[in-house]
C-alpha cells in the first residue's frame, strides 16, 4: 500500500539524516537528547494513529457496508437505528482514545520541558553572552575578571560536560540563536535578554544559524560551536584573550600596515594594535576561526582575498564597506590576517 | 432516484409574477451598470475569480522560489528578489487568496443555502469587493514599481520598523491588510446578518446545514481577530510614517507586544481559512456519501469549540522567545485541544462515509485527498504544540510543511472539492470527471512530493526563508524533489484550469440538482436567477431537498415589483417582517474609491487620511440618500 | 395544482424599526470590532506600562483630570437623546426624533469640545514616547467614530427636517442610537486608561 509506506520511508529517510550535522535529530547534548526522545515518542504515538486513521478511511472505500440496510438509506438517506448507534459507540470510543492520547503527551512534553530547564542549575556553569547583529554573531564569555572576558565572533568553544548559559541579545533586528545538535532555538530581541541553557557531552563541530528571518543575508549568518575536553578548552581561552600575535615577516608587517591604515579599523577590532571598531566582528584571533563572513565561505586565503575585494558579490547586501585596496597590498593583508591564530 | 427534481410550485398567474421580479432584479446596463451590481451572484463571482487569479500568481511566485532552491548556492534569484518573493507569496496567499476565496464562495452560496434573495447587505458586499479588489491593485502596483514588501508576511519590527527597511515596501504592505481587513469585516458583518435573519423559514437553527454553521463560526472569528490585525498593521504603519514609538524598542515600545498582537490575528486566521473549508467538506460527503451527517449535534459543538479556542493558542507561534514555563504549559494544552475538535469533525466524517454510499466522484476524490493530508498536518500540528519539539522545528521547514498540509490539505483540496460540486450550480454545466480525476492525481502527488519531504529537511536543520543552502549541507537532493513536485503542482493548477474552460463552454447541462443533493441551493435553477427562487423555500427538515414532495412549502406574498425577501426570526426562523432590498447602485463603488484615496495617499502623505475621510463621508452620504423608491410608509 | 403547502407573508409588514431588523444587527457587529480594537489597544497599554520602570515616561506631565471629568457630563446625557430620537423612530413621531437627534448632537458638541480644549494641556505628542503614542491612538481613533458619528446624526437630522424620511431612515435614527451608546461606553474605559492610569499605575523611581 503506498499510504503505508509513507511512514516506513519517512522512517528510513529519518535515521538516515540522524547523522548529519544540524540536525535536531543528531543530539551531541542532553537538552538536544531529550528533544530527540521526546520527538521519537511522538513520532511513533502520531504514525500509529494516521495508520489507523488511513486504515479506516479505506475501508470506507470498500465493500464493508454490506450489512446496512442500503434500501432504506436510498429513501430515508439515513442509516438504520443499529447501525447509528453502533457507529455512535465507534466515535465516542475515538474522542476518548484521543483525549487520552493528547493528555500522555501533554504531560510528555511539559515533562521534558521541566527537565530540560533543571539542566540548567548545575555548578560551575560557562555564560557566553550571544549578540546577533545583521549578519554575524558577536561572542562574549563573560567573567567577573574583566581582564578575563572575551570578546570574538561567529565560532564559539565550550567545554564537554559543562552547562552553558547563553544570553542572547541582539543590536538590530530579530535574530534566532539555534545550534540544533545542542537544543533548540531561542530568540534574539532588541531590548530584551533570553536566555538558554546549552551543553555539549561528546567534543565535536556542532554548526548553527539564524532560525529568524532577518533581512537580506538571513541565509549566510552561521555559527559554530566547537565542544571540546576541559583541558583543551581552557587552552584555547588562554590562547584568546592574549592581545593579537605581531606580525613577524616583512610581508605581515606590511599587511599590518595596510590594516591599519584603511578604513578595516573604522569597524573591526584587533587587540593589541590601534584598531578598535566595534562594529563588526573581533578579528585579534581571526586566523584561528573557520569561516570567514559568519561562515559563509571556509576561511582561506583565497576565499579571504575574494571577500575583503568584493564582499557584495559574495554576500549581497551585507555591511562590510568595500575598501579599494590596491592589488599589491592584498596579499600582504590576507597574509598578516590569517596570521591572526 | 426520490423525487428531489423539480421542486418549483406551480402557482397561478406564476408566469407573471416571475416576469415581473426579473424586471426588479435585472443588471443596469452599460460599464457604470456593470459597477453597480449588487446582487450575492456577480459579487461572489467577482471574488472568486479575483482570489483565483491571485491563487495563480501566489502560485508562480512559489514556482519562482522553488526553481531558486532546486540546487545548493543557486542564482536563479537575487537575495533581495527572493525575499520580496517569498513575502508575496505567502502575503497574496493568505490575504489575496484564501479569505477572500473563501468569502466569496460564501457570498454565492448562503444566500442560496439559506434560502433567501441576496445577503442582508447588497451594497455593503459590492463595496467590500471593490475595496478587496484595490487591496491587490494596490499591493501589486507595489511589486511592479519594484517595492515589493521583504520582511515576511508577518513583517516582525524592528525589520520591518523605519529603521530596517526604509523606503514604502512595508508601508505598502501594512496598508495592504487595511484594505482586506476592512473588505472582510464587511463579509463577516453581512454574512451574520444574513445567517441570523434572513433563513427560510422553518430553519431553526439546529436545521442550519452545517456549512451555513462553518460560516456563521468564521464571520464571528473574523469580527473578533481582525481587528487585532488592524492594530498591529497600525502598529508599522504610523511608526513608520508618523513616528510614533509603539514597536521602537529605543523608546519603550516592544517588538514583542507586535507579535502577541499579530498572533492573536494570526492564528485565528488559520481557522478563518480553513473552518469554510470544513463546512465544504461537510456538505460535500453529505451530498456525495447520500446520506445524513452522522453527529450534527458533535459537529456543530466542535466547530464552535475550534472558534473559541482557535483564540487561546496564538502563543505556540512565540515559543522561541522564552517565555515562562507555566505559560508555555497552558499554550500545549490548550493548542492540543484543537486536535479534539478537529478530530471528532474527521471521525463524524469518517463514520457518515463508511455507513454511506459514496460515490467516488471528483469532489469526493478531493475530500480523501484531504482526509489523507489533514490528518498528516494535524498530528504534526500535535508535534508543533509541544514547547520542546517547538523549539527545534519552530521557522524549519517543519513548519513550511506542516502549515501547506494544513491550509493546502485543510482548505484548498476542500475548495477543489467545492468547485467540481458547485461549478454545476454556478455555471449551469458538469465539469469532465474523467480529467476531474486526473486533476486530483496530479494535485494529490504533486502537493506530497512538494511538502512531504520539508519535514525531513526542517529536522535536518534548514531554517525557512533562506534565499540559498550550502552544498555541504546535505539538503540538495530534498529541495530538488521538491522544486519536481512544485512543477507537478503548476500541472495539476493547468488541467484544472484546461477543464473549467472546456466544461464552461461545453460541457454537460446540469440540471437543478445533478447530485441529489439535500440543500436549498440545489432548488432552484443552475444557474440561480437574480433572485435565486422564484418563491422563497421553506425549510421543513434539516435535509429540506430529501423529504418528500408532500412535505414541501413555499413562501407567497413577497412584492416582485421590488427587491423583496423575508427576515425570520434569530432562533426559530419564523416570518417576521418582510425586507426591502435596496437597487443597484454606483455608490459603493464611489465610496471605495474615496476610502481608497484615503489609504493609499496615506502613504505618502498622513494628510490623505483627512482628504480620504472627508471625501468618504460624502460619498456615504450619497449613498445613504434616499432616492424616493420604495421608501413610503405603508 | 398547487399541491405545495404555501405561507403567505403578504400581511406581514415591508420593515421593522427594532432589534428585528438585519441592519441592527450589522451595526451591533461594527461595535463588536470596534470594541475588540480598543480592548486590545487597552491591554496593549497596559502590557506596554508594565514593562517600564517609569510611568509616565520621564517628561510627561500627569494629564488634568478636571475637564475630561466634566466632559463626561454632557456625553453621558447625550445618550438620553439618543434614546429619546430612537423611540420616537419606533413609534414615527417626527417631533420626538428631531427633539431627540438635536438634544443629541448639541451634547455631544459640547462634549467634544470640552476634549478638544483639554488636548492642549497633554505636554506629549505621539512622537515623543510609547505613552504619548498610545495616548494619541486613543484619542484619535475615538475622536474619528465620534466625529463620523456626529455627522451621521447630523444627515439624519436633516433628513427628518426636510421629511425625506421613511422607514429606512427612521430605521437609520434607531441603530445610530446602537452606535451612539457604544461610543459612550467605550469612552468610560478610555477615559479611565488615559486620564487615571497614569496615577493609579504611575510609578516615579
Amino acid at each position: 500500500m503506498k499510504r503505508a509506506a509513507v511512514p516506513a520511508f519517512a522512517l528510513s529517510v529519518l535515521y538516515g539524516c540522524a547523522w548529519h550535522q544540524q540536525s535536531a535529530l543528531n543530539p551531541g547534548g542532553p537538552q538536544a537528547a531529550k528533544i530527540d526522545t521526546l520527538w521519537w515518542s511522538f513520532f511513533w504515538l502520531l504514525g500509529v494513529i494516521f495508520i489507523i486513521v488511513m486504515t479506516v478511511l479505506l475501508l470506507t472505500l470498500t465493500g464493508r457496508r454490506a450489512n446496512m440496510e442500503r434500501e432504506a438509506l436510498e429513501v430515508t438517506h439515513k442509516a438504520s437505528p443499529q447501525t447509528e448507534s453502533q457507529t455512535r459507540r465507534i466515535v465516542t470510543g475515538a474522542t476518548i482514545i484521543t483525549i487520552l492520547i493528547l493528555f500522555v503527551l501533554i504531560v510528555a512534553s511539559v515533562g521534558t520541558g521541566k527537565a530540560i530547564a533543571d539542566l540548567g542549575f548545575k555548578k560551575n556553569p560557562l555564560t557566553i553572552q550571544v549578540t546577533g547583529n545583521q549578519w554575524w554573531w558577536e561572542i562574549q564569555y563573560i567573567n567577573g575578571d574583566a581582564s578575563q572576558t572575551l570578546v570574538t565572533a561567529n565560532e564559539m568553544h565550550i567545554p564537554v560536560g559543562r552547562p552553558v548559559q547563553i544570553l542572547g541579545q541582539s543590536q538590530d533586528v530579530i535574530h534566532s540563536f539555534w545550534v540544533p545538535n545542542l537544543h533548540g532555538k531561542r530568540d534574539l530581541i532588541p531590548s530584551r535578554t533570553t536566555n538558554e541553557w546549552i551543553e555539549a557531552d561528546q567534543p565535536g563541530a556542532y554548526r548553527g544559524q539564524c532560525a529568524e528571518f532577518c533581512g537580506l543575508q538571513h541565509a549566510h549568518m552561521a555559527l559554530w560551536v566547537i565542544a571540546e575536553p576541559e583541558d583543551r578548552f581552557d587552552a584555547w581561552m588562554r590562547a584568546q584573550l592574549q592581545p593579537a600575535a605581531s606580525p613577524s615577516t616583512q610581508e605581515t608587517i606590511r599587511g599590518q600596515q595596510v590594516f591599519l591604515n584603511n578604513a578595516c579599523v573604522f569597524c573591526h577590532q584587533i587587540r593589541g594594535t590601534t584598531a578598535g571598531g566595534q562594529n563588526a566582528p573581533d578579528l585579534t584571533h581571526f586566523g584561528s576561526r573557520r569561516g570567514i563572513a559568519a561562515n559563509t565561505v571556509p576561511n582561506t586565503k583565497g576565499n579571504l582575498a575574494g571577500w575583503i575585494v568584493d564582499p557584495q558579490s559574495m554576500k549581497p547586501g551585507n555591511h562590510m564597506a568595500t575598501i579599494a585596496v590596491n592589488s599589491t597590498d592584498l596579499q600582504p593583508l590576507v597574509d598578516y590576517l590569517e596570521s591572526l591564530k | 432516484m426520490t423525487a428531489t427534481q423539480d421542486f418549483t410550485p406551480q402557482i397561478p398567474n406564476q408566469a407573471e409574477e416571475v416576469e415581473q421580479l426579473h424586471r426588479s432584479w435585472r443588471h443596469p446596463r452599460g460599464v457604470l451598470g456593470w459597477l453597480s451590481y449588487t446582487t450575492h451572484q456577480a459579487i461572489g463571482t467577482r471574488y472568486i475569480i479575483t482570489a483565483f487569479i491571485m491563487l495563480l500568481t501566489g502560485g508562480a511566485e512559489a514556482l519562482l522560489m522553488r526553481t531558486q532552491l532546486a540546487r545548493p548556492n543557486n542564482g536563479f534569484l537575487s537575495p533581495d528578489r527572493y525575499n520580496e518573493i517569498f513575502t508575496t507569496h505567502g502575503t497574496t496567499m493568505m490575504f489575496l487568496f484564501a479569505v477572500p476565496m473563501m468569502e466569496g464562495m460564501a457570498i454565492y452560496l448562503v444566500p442560496l443555502m439559506c434560502g433567501t434573495r441576496n445577503v442582508a447587505f447588497p451594497r455593503l458586499n459590492a463595496f467590500g469587493y471593490w475595496m478587496f479588489l484595490f487591496g491587490v491593485l494596490f499591493l501589486y502596483w507595489g511589486v511592479f514599481t519594484n517595492a515589493a514588501p521583504d520582511v515576511g508576511w508577518f513583517a516582525y519590527p524592528p525589520l520591518s520598523g523605519p529603521q530596517f527597511t526604509p523606503g514604502k515596501r512595508t508601508d505598502y504592505w501594512a496598508q495592504m491588510i487595511t484594505f482586506t481587513e476592512v473588505s472582510a469585516l464587511c463579509v463577516a458583518t453581512e454574512i451574520i446578518a444574513t445567517i441570523f435573519k434572513m433563513r427560510a423559514p422553518g430553519m431553526s437553527l439546529n436545521r442550519m446545514p452545517l456549512y451555513v454553521w462553518s460560516l456563521l463560526i468564521q464571520s464571528f472569528m473574523v469580527i473578533f481577530a481582525m481587528p487585532a490585525v488592524v492594530i498591529a498593521s497600525s502598529y508599522l504603519l504610523s511608526d513608520r510614517t508618523v513616528a510614533t514609538q509603539f514597536v521602537n524598542p529605543a523608546e519603550g515600545g516592544d517588538p514583542i507586544l507586535y507579535q502577541h498582537v499579530f498572533w492573536f490575528f494570526g492564528h485565528p486566521e488559520v481557522y478563518i481559512i480553513f473552518i469554510p473549508a470544513l463546512g465544504f467538506v461537510s456538505a460535500i460527503v453529505v451530498a456525495h456519501a447520500r446520506r445524513e451527517i452522522f453527529g450534527y449535534t458533535a459537529m456543530v459543538l466542535a466547530q464552535i469549540a475550534n472558534g473559541f479556542i482557535a483564540f487561546g493558542l496564538w502563543v505556540h507561534h512565540m515559543f522561541a522567545t522564552g517565555l515562562p514555563q507555566i505559560g508555555e504549559a497552558y499554550f500545549t494544552a490548550s493548542s492540543m485541544m484543537i486536535a479534539i475538535t478537529s478530530g471528532v469533525q474527521i471521525f463524524c466524517w469518517l463514520a457518515t462515509l463508511w455507513t454511506g454510499r459514496p460515490r467516488l466522484t471528483t469532489a469526493l476524490h478531493f475530500i480523501y485527498g484531504f482526509l489523507v493530508i489533514f490528518v498528516v498536518g494535524g498530528l504534526t500540528g500535535v508535534v508543533l504544540a509541544s514547547v520542546p519539539l517547538d523549539w527545534q522545528v519552530h521557522d524549519t521547514y517543519f513548519v513550511v510543511a506542516h502549515f501547506h498540509y494544513v491550509l493546502i490539505g485543510g482548505a484548498l483540496f476542500p475548495l477543489f472539492g467545492a468547485f467540481y460540486h458547485w461549478f454545476p450550480k454556478i455555471t449551469g454545466r458538469m465539469m469532465d470527471e474523467k480529467i476531474g480525476r486526473l486533476n486530483f492525481w496530479v494535485l494529490f502527488i504533486g502537493f506530497n512530493l512538494t511538502f512531504f519531504p520539508m519535514h525531513i529537511q526542517g529536522l535536518m536543520g534548514m531554517p525557512r526563508r533562506v534565499y540559498t543552502y550550502p552544498a555541504e549541507m546535505g539538503w540538495g537532493p530534498l529541495n530538488f524533489i521538491e522544486t519536481i513536485g512544485a512543477y507537478i503542482i503548476g500541472i495539476g493548477g493547468i488541467l484544472f484550469i484546461a477543464n473549467v474552460v472546456s466544461s464552461h463552454r461545453s460541457g454537460r447541462i446540469a440540471g437543478n440538482n445533478p447530485w441529489d443533493a439535500d440543500s436549498l441551493e440545489w432548488a432552484t435553477a443552475s444557474p440561480p436567477e437574480n433572485y435565486n427562487f422564484e418563491y422563497l423555500p421553506v425549510a421543513t427538515s434539516r435535509y429540506p431537498l430529501w423529504v418528500d414532495r408532500s412535505e414541501r412549502a413555499f413562501v407567497t406574498g413577497l412584492r416582485n415589483d421590488r427587491r423583496e425577501a423575508l427576515v425570520t426570526t434569530l432562533m426559530d426562523a419564523e416570518p417576521h417582517h418582510r425586507y426591502v432590498f435596496p437597487a443597484s447602485s454606483i455608490w459603493p463603488f464611489i465610496t471605495a474609491i474615496a476610502v481608497t484615496i484615503g489609504f493609499a495617499g496615506s502613504v505618502f502623505n498622513p494628510w490623505y487620511i483627512v482628504w480620504g475621510s472627508v471625501l468618504s463621508g460624502l460619498a456615504l452620504v450619497g449613498w445613504f440618500w434616499p432616492r424616493g423608491d420604495s421608501e413610503a410608509e405603508s | 395544482m398547487t399541491e405545495f403547502r404555501t405561507i403567505d407573508v403578504s400581511g406581514l409588514p415591508s420593515y421593522d424599526v427594532s432589534s428585528q431588523s438585519p441592519l441592527w444587527w450589522g451595526q451591533l457587529m461594527i461595535t463588536f470590532i470596534e470594541g475588540t480594537m480598543f480592548g486590545i489597544l487597552i491591554a496593549a497599554y497596559f502590557y506596554t506600562r508594565l514593562r517600564m520602570d517609569v510611568w509616565p515616561p520621564p517628561g510627561d506631565q500627569y494629564p488634568h483630570l478636571l475637564l475630561p471629568s466634566l466632559a463626561l457630563v454632557p456625553l453621558i446625557l447625550s445618550c438620553a437623546g439618543s434614546y429619546w430620537a430612537s423611540e420616537s423612530a419606533k413609534k414615527n413621531s417626527r417631533l420626538g426624533m428631531i427633539a431627540g437627534l438635536l438634544l443629541n448632537l448639541v451634547l455631544a458638541v459640547i462634549a467634544l469640545a470640552m476634549r478638544i480644549v483639554e488636548w492642549h494641556s497633554l505636554n506629549f505628542n505621539w512622537k515623543a514616547d510609547i505613552q504619548g503614542s498610545y495616548v494619541w491612538a486613543f484619542l484619535g481613533l475615538h475622536t474619528f467614530d465620534y466625529i463620523a458619528d456626529l455627522v451621521f446624526t447630523a444627515v439624519l437630522l436633516v433628513l427628518v427636517l426636510i421629511g425625506r424620511y421613511g422607514p429606512k431612515q427612521r430605521l437609520g435614527v434607531h441603530v445610530d442610537s446602537v452606535v451612539w451608546y457604544f461610543l459612550v461606553l467605550i469612552w468610560i474605559p478610555i477615559y479611565v486608561t488615559i486620564y487615571w492610569a497614569p496615577v493609579f499605575a504611575g510609578s516615579q523611581q
